[in-house]
């Protein structure tokens, strides 16, 4: 037996050893009880390198230990480093959990209630990080449709001397630097021991898109009180890392076409390759024997762990189909309510409402319902009275503002007075009618009453290929009502409102061929947030629409539209918010995400088809492997076969 | 006209990690191959973790591109004399790099620059690698 059998062996082991450790409290129920006083763990550390590959970056292509799936494995192929020079990403931190393995220490704050003294949260900081509060007061994790950023969302617990953090509501990233990757829906557990000046911080990915088991890994650090958390600054401009002039750029690699992953074991020979590919069997002792021939890895049987949350679930909690409207603030006027999945958009002010796009027809009545009490509960709530007598200053009343704050009823909320469809589609116009006839738009003036139907209903605004699709819907097919369709149509690249709504510029931008020949995104201009309709959602694949006009680069051309418009608040990180159709509320860099898995799935299944296979040959050949257990469907409306049919279709129309 | 020379370096790879890089230098460049690009300096990038420099230079189809190549930091630039106008906007410059690992992407990685106008050079001496 060579050296080399017993180095992979000792990594291995210390893979498993590692898994030991952790599983058992990873998943322990209760554990000792808290001790009165924990330990205190805020100063300033210092990282110890002494775990492996701690802040160095593994070889390309070494997935040695990751509990890999063939998903996480393609996905890790084919996503180049450089993807990370790209402008919406250059100034993010590490992704979290590569996070306390990065260079420059870490700093641990508390939070103290003044009252009690009792620690509401902890805050982590990092060379390159954001604050990253981890709550102590026992509140819950955000919904699902909230939306995820770098560090996460955070909770901890005292488990005996342990601080365990439990972490969801994270962006897609890495493991390690240099080439595995995570999707954005992992659950990330860490436990905290101090033993002495020694910080102890094992670290649990649980992935199960990509991973067939929990990831664990361990870093240590020291208590350092000399030391000082550096601070890097980020003032990159759009192209300054990844050179050309396309500000789009998505740099990745064809399936297959990464030679770069095995360049490391040319230098490593001793090491076998099968090994380096990772997978759940891989980790655990019992690998060795398929090495020497004495077992096949096929047939092995390993203790492995399972997730410890349902993937499916997770994913379609961002948009509950649960015949309900939840209602999330999102920033300045602009408001997300979810019905029934499908996200409106509502702009809620002293002059009224608008909302983009109105769900289905059967959400209607609960959708209204939720807007006139948002509405009533934002623009007039009930304010407690801080001044006595005649002479306070104040809004007209019965005879006093004392008098008027106890008795009187605050005026209603304005009206619905725009309504914006990004499209035809029936979850998004299917509530106009009742919700257009229950708004009012002034548009008589001192003459409307004399013309029936002036200035009653709210605005309906889209592009006028909406219109033309909801007045003449094709063969077997009932048009909508009039008072449904849009009554202000636009065929330009983009539309204004003519004056301020709610205090803020309204501008709607067409987005040709995208979804449909009809889609627009919705950008309120001070709030800082857009309704990306279907040109974006946090739950499936685009759905491209090609009798009516959808394309694939439409879809990418829509999306790239969006990150032009956006712009970060900090370090890759919220600034404009972005509502999909269906799904979470994201960021620039959420919208990026997503631009890249399109563009690549455009350029992997061109690529194909370019080699001469058919639609068929190209189904079978998975090219959409890596995703779609994020966002594939083999049932309903819009499935993966679906969507690979309607890119190759239009790739083809586009020849 | 001035071409890019793709020059395969079969020994002396570029070993070294990328410590403070917020990217991995393996994973982002074929640290076993170089590129030349001949061209006009286009911007000077002079920040941390990494400044950058822009140049325009024909690619290996003789087409003129944007190349953005990854220097070090101030602080190592600094060591070495490199300021902030130390590189003016027009200056001829030779760059020798690394090249990205990304087919199409005008990227690389700071070997050694040289303006043959007054003989400046950065890189091959002690301290003058990208770290």
């Amino acid at each position: 037996m060579d050296n080399g059998f017993f180095r992979i062996g000792g990594r291995l082991l210390l893979a498993a050893a590692a898994i030991c450790i952790s599983i058992p409290a990873l998943f322990a129920q209760g554990g000792p009880a808290r001790t009165l006083i924990p330990p205190d763990i805020a100063g300033e550390w210092r990282l110890e390198n002494s775990e492996d590959d701690t802040t160095a970056q593994p070889p390309l292509g070494d997935y040695t230990g990751i509990p890999f799936n063939e998903a996480g494995r393609l996905r890790s192929d084919t996503t180049a480093e450089s993807i990370w020079g790209t402008p919406e990403y250059q100034c993010r931190p590490h992704s979290a959990p590569h996070q306390w393995r990065g260079l420059g220490g870490a700093r641990i704050l508390k939070e103290q209630d003044p009252l009690t003294r009792d620690v509401k949260a902890y805050h982590i900081q990092f060379m390159r990080s954001l604050d990253r509060p981890v709550f102590m007061d026992g509140r819950p994790h955000p919904p699902a449709w909230a939306p995820h950023t770098w560090t996460g969302f955070s909770t901890g617990e005292w488990v005996g001397n342990t601080l365990k953090i439990t972490t969801t509501h994270l962006k897609d990233g890495y493991l390690k630097r240099g080439g595995p990757q995570t999707s954005d829906m992992y659950a990330m557990t860490e436990f905290l021991t101090r033993h002495g000046d020694v910080l102890s911080i094992i670290t649990v990915i649980d992935d199960p898109l990509y991973l067939d088991e929990p990831y664990v890994h361990s870093t240590t650090y020291a208590y350092d009180p000399t030391a000082s958390v550096a601070h890097e600054v980020c003032n990159s401009s759009a192209f300054a890392e990844n050179g050309g002039t396309n500000r789009h750029w998505v740099p990745h690699f064809l399936p297959g076409e990464n030679n770069a992953r095995v360049e490391w074991l040319k230098d490593e020979n001793w090491f076998p390759p099968e090994a380096a590919l990772g997978g759940v069997k891989s980790v655990y002792p019992e690998y060795r024997t398929t090495l020497n021939g004495s077992a096949k890895v096929d047939t092995l049987r390993v203790p492995s762990s399972k997730s410890g949350f349902a993937i499916d679930k997770r994913i379609a909690d961002q948009s509950p189909r649960d015949g309900q409207v939840h209602v999330l603030p999102v920033q300045g006027n602009i408001y997300m309510l979810v019905a029934d999945g499908t996200n409106v958009a509502v702009s809620v002010g002293t002059e009224g409402v608008a909302v983009v796009n109105t769900a289905s027809a059967q959400m209607s009545d609960k959708l209204l319902a939720a807007i006139n009490q948002l509405a009533n509960a934002t623009v007039t709530p009930p304010a407690a009275n801080n001044c006595f007598g005649a002479t306070c200053a104040g809004t007209w009343g019965w005879s006093s503002p004392y008098i008027n704050s106890v008795i009187a009823s605050p005026a209603p909320a304005k009206p619905i007075r725009y309504i914006f469809n990004t499209s035809a589609a029936p979850e998004h116009v299917g509530g106009n009618e009742k919700l257009a006839t229950s708004g009012f738009f002034p548009r008589g003036g001192g003459f409307g009453a004399a013309v029936a139907n002036v200035g009653r209903g709210a605005a309906i605004v889209a592009h006028e290929n909406v219109l033309n699709r909801m007045a003449s819907p094709g063969p077997k097919q009932t048009a909508p009502p009039a008072s449904a369709q849009p009554t202000d149509t636009y065929f330009d690249e983009l539309h204004k409102l003519p004056n301020y709504f709610n205090g803020e510029a309204v501008v709607v931008y067409h987005a040709p061929a995208a979804n449909t020949d009809g889609d627009s995104l919705v950008f309120f201009r001070r709030s800082e947030v857009i309704a990306a309709g279907n040109v974006f959602s946090t739950v499936s694949y685009p759905v491209i629409d090609v009798e009516k006009g959808g394309t694939i680069q439409g879809v990418i051309d829509g999306l790239n539209k969006i990150i032009d418009l956006a712009v970060p608040e900090y370090r890759a990180q919220g600034g404009t918010w972005v509502i999909p159709s269906r799904g979470r509320v994201s960021d620039t860099a959420d919208v990026a995400s997503y631009r890249n898995m399109v563009t690549m799935m455009r350029d992997r299944i061109q690529d194909l088809k370019g080699k001469g296979m058919t639609v068929a040959q190209v189904k079978a050949a998975r090219p959409t492997l890596d995703f779609d257990g994020r966002y594939g469907a083999t049932t309903g409306p819009w499935t993966t076969d679906m969507f690979v049919e309607a890119v190759y279709r239009t790739l083809q129309e586009r020849k | 006209m001035r071409r890019v020379v793709y020059l395969v370096i079969g020994a002396a790879l570029f070993a070294g990690t990328a410590a403070s890089a917020h990217h991995s230098y393996a994973a982002t460049y074929d640290v076993s191959n170089e590129i030349k690009l001949d061209g006009k300096l286009v911007q000077f990038v002079y920040r941390n973790p990494h400044s950058f420099v822009h140049v325009q230079a024909p690619d290996s189809t003789g087409a003129q591109q944007r190349w953005a190549v990854e220097w070090a930091g101030t602080g190592q630039l600094a060591e070495a004399g490199v300021q902030r106008d130390t590189l003016k906007v027009g200056d001829g410059v030779v760059i020798v790099g690394r090249p990205s690992r990304v087919r199409g992407e005008y990227r690389a990685l700071m070997v050694r620059l040289t303006r043959p106008a007054d003989g400046f050079t950065w890189g091959g001496r002690a301290g003058q690698v990208v770290d």
